[in-house]
């Protein structure tokens, strides 16, 4: 790891959020009444970015490798088991119930599910207010039911639906309700897990305009985790690629869908279907073998040199860190980092 | 001019020409809250060889369609009220139940978006691969789980002889998903209906289950009807596609047409709303509004609310299919103006 991540921080001009290591392991544990930790699901492994203000950055990977738990973590919705995140000048990992109440108000989280995330017994009104009774100060009670009614007006729902329950509503609505709520208390950081990923094509590409409108709007940023490449690369202004638990490549928009160098990403990017069927004869296509690896006993070295085309016995011996090796410009976690520019079409 | 396909065109060609051919196909579920008009008059066929995707969002009737040709539907609620289902000429609705079983479990099989629920959690795959040989050949004990073996090794599953003993819970999604595709080959169908089967999969798993379907089409000559909400899982697989929305198919075409010039407004509106992983983004083109409800379908025809050709007589005339071109027919009263728009 560079070790300028190391020092202290709190000077302006900072990244928004600045995670330095994380890790998040669920130990595994045998027997009911003597529990005996035997072993630890290694979810979040050494994970380390930055988001700057305004800025998206995308988590994609499959499932399994770990981006949902490192967004969780974030709100510590998951306690980590070591690692800080700096936000604003605060480590969240650090800080108190009280204090984690307040840093709260400025990291929000849209879920993926909009049937299970809404309260069915609560009124779209009083789901866009709770977060008013509990930071009073922030809207004045006077206030709260135009406010609310606004914020639904912004999400493109009509005012009246205040009075109305979740199940009134489609899909696509109720994530707009969702989205309404993150917005209550003025973030400055917005973690969407698969915000668009239940919801209907017709429908996604609402839901992601209304983000990035609003994105513009208030300069939010976004953690934006998805396993839909196409999505992410729309959204994004960085991204990041995980496999088991590790960030095996971050960079550019560009950097990864152009010029990825880790062989995990070229296999990923390679099998995503591209809506035209034109030349799809032609289009090369990297598969992978096998399945994902136990995540509670990773592969030696480089974690992904059981399934990597490319793997050599140095990729046994040693772990690659995740650095820029060759000039491509971002760090890319393979000791043979090359673009290939045959992937995808 | 424009001629109307459905009636007209089945007069002249013989429907025993078709693998299978479905006709005026229609399913309406009577629930409690009204009668849901899932599929509605419904017209395709599919030929040996040939890979025909049904597109389509939630609520399109693209699954009951499926279920309705399997046999599968739930009745009740589910009923079909009107149409044919023909498997090489004869029609399997008008078929004696054990005729109709024969047909259905034998030369149809179907695969399914959820593998691990599709499987019986307290027997083994080779056990439950067993079955088939077991019940439709009398196949004793060994022989059985010979032809378990002999399964897992087409669909590729490593290890097969040493694993015919294990449960489903202990293979992952993509093997479990191999199973149930080696489960509906056990009998030699003709047919295979995949219903959105790579949905619930990674993104790597889904190339490999979609190469591995292909090459067992080459092999068999079997014909697929894939059903997916995915327009690049089409894109890459499918000769011909159907485009459904409210229970009706609004387009049909072959794939390279569509995708250069589509003639319905909806397939339009699709191809312009989805990011692409090929392409930077820029401002995606929404589709407005939500698919309409099924109990209260609006009058005309069914995506006037959502559209941007909609005149006067969209919100009264059904639109018939109408022919665009030989094998090629859009449900749109201004289908040449939305083919001109491109």
């Amino acid at each position: 790891m560079p070790s300028d991540l190391n020092r202290e921080p709190r000077t302006p001009g900072e990244p928004l959020l600045r995670v330095e290591h994380l890790v998040k392991h669920f130990p595994l544990t045998q027997g009911i009444i003597f529990k005996r930790t035997i072993g630890a699901v290694q979810a979040v492994d050494d994970v380390s970015f930055e988001l700057r203000r305004g800025e998206t950055l995308g988590l994609v990977g499959e499932s399994g490798c770990g981006k949902t738990t490192t967004a969780k973590t974030l709100l510590r919705l998951e306690e980590p088991t070591s690692g800080a995140a700096y936000f604003n000048g605060q480590d969240i990992f650090r800080l108190s119930r009280g204090e984690l109440r307040t840093a709260r108000r400025k990291i929000q989280i849209i879920f993926q599910d909009p049937y299970a995330s809404l309260n069915p017994r609560m009124t779209i009104g009083d789901i866009i207010t709770e977060a008013w009774e509990i930071h009073p100060d922030v809207v004045p009670r006077a206030e709260r039911s135009d406010r609310a009614r606004d914020l639904l007006e912004r999400v493109g729902l009509p005012g009246e639906s205040l009075n109305r329950y979740p199940h009134q509503f489609s899909g696509g609505q109720r994530q707009r309700v969702g989205i309404a709520r993150a917005l209550t208390l003025n973030p400055d950081l917005i973690i969407c897990d698969e915000p668009v990923s239940a919801l209907d094509v017709s429908v996604q590409a609402q839901v992601i305009n209304l983000l990035e409108e609003i994105q513009d709007e208030f300069g939010i940023a976004y953690i934006f985790v998805a396993h839909d490449l196409s999505v992410v690369r729309h959204i994004s202004d960085r991204v990041a690629v995980m496999y088991l638990g590790r960030i095996v490549e971050i960079g550019d928009e560009d950097d990864i869908y152009e010029k990825a160098t880790h062989p995990y990403t070229q296999a990923l990017l390679s099998a995503v279907p591209v809506p035209n069927p034109e030349g799809r004869e032609h289009r090369t296509r990297i598969m992978l073998e096998g399945d994902l690896p136990n995540p509670a006993d990773p592969p030696s070295g480089c974690r992904f040199r059981t399934r990597c085309f490319k793997a050599q016995e140095k990729c046994a011996e040693e772990d690659p860190a995740l650095i820029d090796r060759s000039g491509h410009g971002h760090p890319s976690a393979c000791h043979f980092p090359e673009v290939l520019l045959s992937v995808g079409s | 001019m424009s001629t109307l396909l459905p009636q007209a065109d089945r007069a002249d060609v013989p429907p025993a020409a078709h693998l299978l051919a479905v006709e005026d196909l229609t399913v309406e579920f009577r629930t409690r809250r009204g009668v849901v008009h899932a599929v509605n008059g419904v017209d395709f066929h599919l030929d040996e060889r040939e890979t025909l995707a049904i597109l389509g969002e939630s609520g399109s009737g693209k699954s009951v369609t499926a279920q309705a040709i399997m046999g599968i539907l739930d009745t009740p609620p589910g009923f079909i009220t009107r149409g044919a289902i023909r498997y090489r000429g004869t029609d399997v609705l008008t078929l004696r139940e054990e005729d109709r079983r024969k047909v259905r479990g034998q030369k149809i099989a179907m695969i399914f978006q959820d593998a691990l629920s599709a499987l019986n959690p307290v027997f083994s795959v080779g056990w439950q691969l067993g079955e088939m040989a077991r019940v439709h050949r009398g196949a004793s004990r060994s022989e059985a789980k010979r032809a378990a073996i002999e399964l897992m090794e087409r669909v590729r599953i490593p290890n097969a002889a040493q694993r015919v003993g294990a449960y489903p819970h202990e293979f992952s999604g993509g093997m479990r998903q191999r199973i149930m595709i080696a489960m509906a080959l056990a009998l030699n169908p003709d047919i295979l209906i995949a219903d959105e089967p790579t949905t619930a999969l990674d993104v790597t798993v889904q190339a490999q289950i979609m190469q591995l379907l292909a090459g067992l089409q080459d092999e068999t000559g079997m014909g697929l009807i894939l059903i997916t909400h995915d327009l690049g899982v089409v894109a890459d697989v499918a000769d011909r596609i159907a485009v459904m929305y409210a229970g009706k198919i609004v387009e049909n075409a072959r794939v390279h047409d569509i995708y250069a010039r589509p003639a319905h407004p909806y397939s339009e509106g699709l191809l312009a709303s989805i990011p692409r992983v090929d392409q930077r983004g820029g401002k995606l083109e929404a589709i407005r509004g939500a698919p309409p409800s099924l109990i209260d379908l609006p009058p005309g025809c069914s995506f006037h609310p959502r559209c941007d050709y909609r005149r006067d007589n969209c919100t009264r005339d059904v639109p018939p299919l109408y022919e665009v071109s030989a094998d090629r027919g859009s449900a749109c009263h201004y289908w040449q103006e939305v083919l001109g728009a491109q």
